[in-house]
């Protein structure tokens, strides 16, 4: 064993200034559009999967538009909008989106065109909506906004990155304000590609089964979360101090550099009032989060959400929007409950998250 | 705020492997286009391509060090690439396990799982290997690059289309500013493939012929693949291990034109945004750009936009411009970081790389491309355009280091 001391930090956000979530929208399995926040009545999974609940699109574009657009331009375009009302931002300073696969299912179309037509006269709009960073360029054009615009395709550090570079921005004073977010959708041909590979467990299960099921395999979900993040306090939903990212860590690493994580920020352990960690019910897995989880003090909620959401590459997004709702409502939903702590008063929210054990991720809210 | 430098780079392209080897195909004026050998598409006896004149099996033999890299075109070309740009910069393997790692690419793995897809999605067929299965995303190629080398500290992989590395090279440089990290490898790679030959096909903007950057007849790009990476070190990490720079990397913008989802804005506002702001941020003028490398894709709009660009920033002093597509094709996400390459070249060497098959002027911007080799050329400063699919805009200056 290497001592913790001697241990090389993976890196240090020291110079990062704290950012603040002033709005925050998704779109996913549940109904977590209509209301902004998790539906009393939740969807349980069909075969293993977790699909998109609709909004009703056609309150914003035509069904010539809606015709042309794929399923996650939809989704990202209809989450954008409502975010940024909610904020009452329409032109944000920055538009920066992470998304593990992007659009799957304009990708597979213009591949299938291709095999079909024999490479011939294509359609372009596939392959134009295909290019990860598509999303980002519609969301200006909508609103206008020529401004700073990027995209991060890393699997579990899509995300990440877009609220990383939102950060960076701040502290350099480039920003006032950001758009951030994510996007991700399953389809058919996806999930048996993914199924061969043991993402998925062999039998079906009941969500409210996923977390004790105690095999191999996880469930698939879809979402998409967008923030607006900004760098002062007013009308803020909650505070982001930091986000920790940690590639094929090991379990020691893993805890040490959480502590340090915290410390970075003048917390220890025994000051998280709820963990919302990324249990997805696969066993192999389930070493990183017992490790986390044996961390948090007795009075600590211990939360879980995936068995709401399903996994998959920006599942996080999902635990960021609903911990920026938990600490704006100082409310717990029961659903998401793995352990009840009695933290009363919620100041501090550890969310820990991993994609198939590869990337690994921390993020520190407050309020 | 801290400076950045660039202390090692390494490259692969249609004009070959290594940095030495393109430099010497630019200033002898060798196009790497031509009609490809390896891709596997039915275009490819009509639309001349910047391929690598190797088979993905034949790339093994350029590594010092295969490991268990996964035979891949995608991987392999970063690999070597991403190999010299270690070498060149002397970077101990203690050093890299502390080093970022800012990839990008637009299509990832997609040249390798393009012709297998069938068999992937198939249910009757149980076993596919984990290799492919999974490198239908840009983050796979990422995580093996940063496995085999140990850069696996903090990684990130960067899609924006035509602009990719020139962001990732962006994001590196702001990681070193804002105290995250000292050292970071940042570049791109793509491969040509079935997917993204069609793609343009379909958009109607590739040349039968070989492009034409800046001319009034030009028709459209030619695609090319490639890699390119380059080291970035924060000042400190300068003093504390004296390893001396190639060149600074002083300024650099992004910047996104909300104008279409495709085709830049006539008078090219986004392209003059984002060379305005890589000046300023580097705090220069117009008057102290000695060259420009273009974006200068030779489709109809790309050329036209970024001409009206450099005319409203630049007035009637335009700097010696040129663009490298007539070498390399357009390579997408490496274009940025081979171009960077290119523009350090022209500093270290004092020479700007001339534009080929330009005849005619454009009638609506009278200007002219450099067409012949520039030597004693007095460049300090080099300002190097990548402008993308979706308005995503960028641009990076380099200056030399005295």
């Amino acid at each position: 064993m290497v001592s913790e001391e001697t241990m090389q930090a993976f890196y240090s956000a020291n110079m990062i200034k704290p950012v603040y979530i002033r709005s925050a929208r998704a779109i996913c399995a549940q109904d977590t559009f209509t209301g902004n926040c998790l539906p009393k009545e939740l969807t349980d999974a069909v075969n293993n999967a977790l699909s998109y609940n609709h909004p009703d699109y056609s309150r914003y574009f035509s069904i010539m538009q809606l015709r042309r657009m794929g399923r996650l331009t939809k989704t990202g375009m209809v989450a954008a909008i409502e975010c940024l009302r909610d904020a009452g931002i329409s032109h944000p300073d920055a538009i920066i989106t992470g998304t593990g696969k992007g659009s799957m299912s304009d990708t597979e179309k213009f591949m299938g065109n291709i095999r079909e037509f024999h490479e011939g006269t294509l359609n372009p709009t596939p392959f134009i909506q295909s290019t990860y960073n598509s999303l980002n360029g519609l969301i200006g054009l909508h609103h206008g906004t020529s401004c700073y615009n990027t995209t991060y395709v890393h699997r579990g550090f899509s995300l990440e990155h877009s609220l990383l570079d939102a950060m960076l921005l701040f502290s350099e004073g480039r920003a006032k304000n950001a758009l951030a977010g994510s996007f991700e959708e399953m389809t058919p041909e996806h999930f048996i590609i993914k199924k061969k590979l043991g993402y998925w467990k062999e039998a079906p299960v009941s969500c409210m089964d996923l977390l004790r099921s105690g095999t191999s395999g996880s469930i698939s979900g879809e979402g998409t979360f967008f923030f607006l993040l900004q760098d002062s306090e007013s009308n803020a939903m909650a505070r982001l101090d930091g986000i920790r990212i940690l590639f094929e860590p090991t379990l020691q690493e893993l805890t040490v550099e959480a502590g340090r994580f915290l410390k970075e920020h003048g917390l220890a352990w025994a000051d998280i009032d709820i963990l919302l960690s990324g249990e997805n019910g696969d066993i192999r897995f389930g070493d990183y989060y017992k490790t986390i989880s044996a961390e948090i003090p007795e009075r600590a909620h211990h939360l879980a959400f995936k068995h709401v959401c399903g996994e998959f590459d920006t599942a996080a997004g999902f635990a960021l929007w609903q911990a920026a709702h938990i600490l704006e409502r100082q409310e717990v939903p029961d659903v998401l409950q793995l352990r009840k702590g009695t933290a009363g008063n919620i100041r501090h929210l550890l969310i820990y998250n991993n994609y198939y054990g590869k990337q690994h991720a921390f993020y520190l809210l407050g309020v | 705020m801290c400076k950045v430098y660039v202390t090692g780079m390494g490259m692969v392209s249609a004009l070959g492997i290594g940095v030495d080897t393109n430099r010497d195909a630019l200033i002898s004026r060798r196009s790497g286009i031509g009609y490809a050998k390896h891709l596997n598409s039915l275009l490819r006896d009509q639309l001349p391509v910047g391929e690598i004149d190797h088979a993905t099996s034949e790339l093994f033999r350029f590594l010092h060090n295969p490991g268990n890299l996964q035979e891949s075109r995608l991987v392999l070309l970063a690999a070597i690439a991403l190999q010299e740009a270690l070498a060149t910069a002397g970077m101990p393997l203690n050093e890299q396990k502390k080093a970022g790692f800012i990839n990008s690419t637009t299509v990832g793995g997609m040249a390798d799982v393009e012709y297998v897809y069938e068999q992937l999605i198939d249910p009757s067929i149980p076993e596919i290997s984990a290799d492919l299965g999974d490198s239908l995303d840009c983050a796979h190629g990422t995580e093996e690059l940063a496995r085999h080398f140990g850069l696996t500290r903090f990684i990130s992989t960067v899609s924006t289309a035509c602009s990719s590395s020139a962001n990732a090279i962006i994001y590196g440089a702001r990681l070193i500013r804002g105290g995250m990290l000292d050292q970071v490898i940042c570049g791109g790679v793509d491969t040509l493939t079935r997917f993204t030959i069609n793609g343009f096909n379909s958009l109607k903007n590739m040349d039968r012929n070989h492009c034409k950057p800046f001319d009034a007849n030009r028709n459209g790009l030619n695609l090319g693949e490639g890699a390119a990476y380059l080291v970035l070190e924060s000042e400190e990490s300068i003093c504390r291990t004296g390893r001396k720079p190639l060149a600074q990397l002083s300024g650099y913008c992004n910047f996104n034109e909300a104008f279409h989802p495709t085709a830049p804005s006539p008078d090219g506002d986004g392209a003059y945004q984002a060379m305005k702001g890589a000046i300023r941020e580097a705090g220069l003028t117009t008057m102290d750009i000695s060259f420009i490398n273009a974006h200068g894709t030779a489709t109809i709009n790309n050329d036209i936009a970024e001409a009206f660009a450099l005319r409203r920033l630049f007035g009637e002093n335009i700097p010696p411009f040129s663009s490298t597509k007539s070498y390399t094709g357009h390579t997408l996400a490496p274009s940025g970081a081979i171009e960077a390459i290119y523009s350090i070249l022209s500093i270290l060497n004092n020479e700007a790389y001339p534009v080929l098959n330009y005849e005619t002027a454009m009638p609506e911007v009278e200007l002219e491309p450099v067409t012949e080799v520039m030597y004693n050329a007095g460049i300090q400063h080099v300002l190097s355009n990548s402008f993308g699919f979706g308005g995503n805009n960028a641009s990076l200056l380099f200056s030399k280091y005295d």
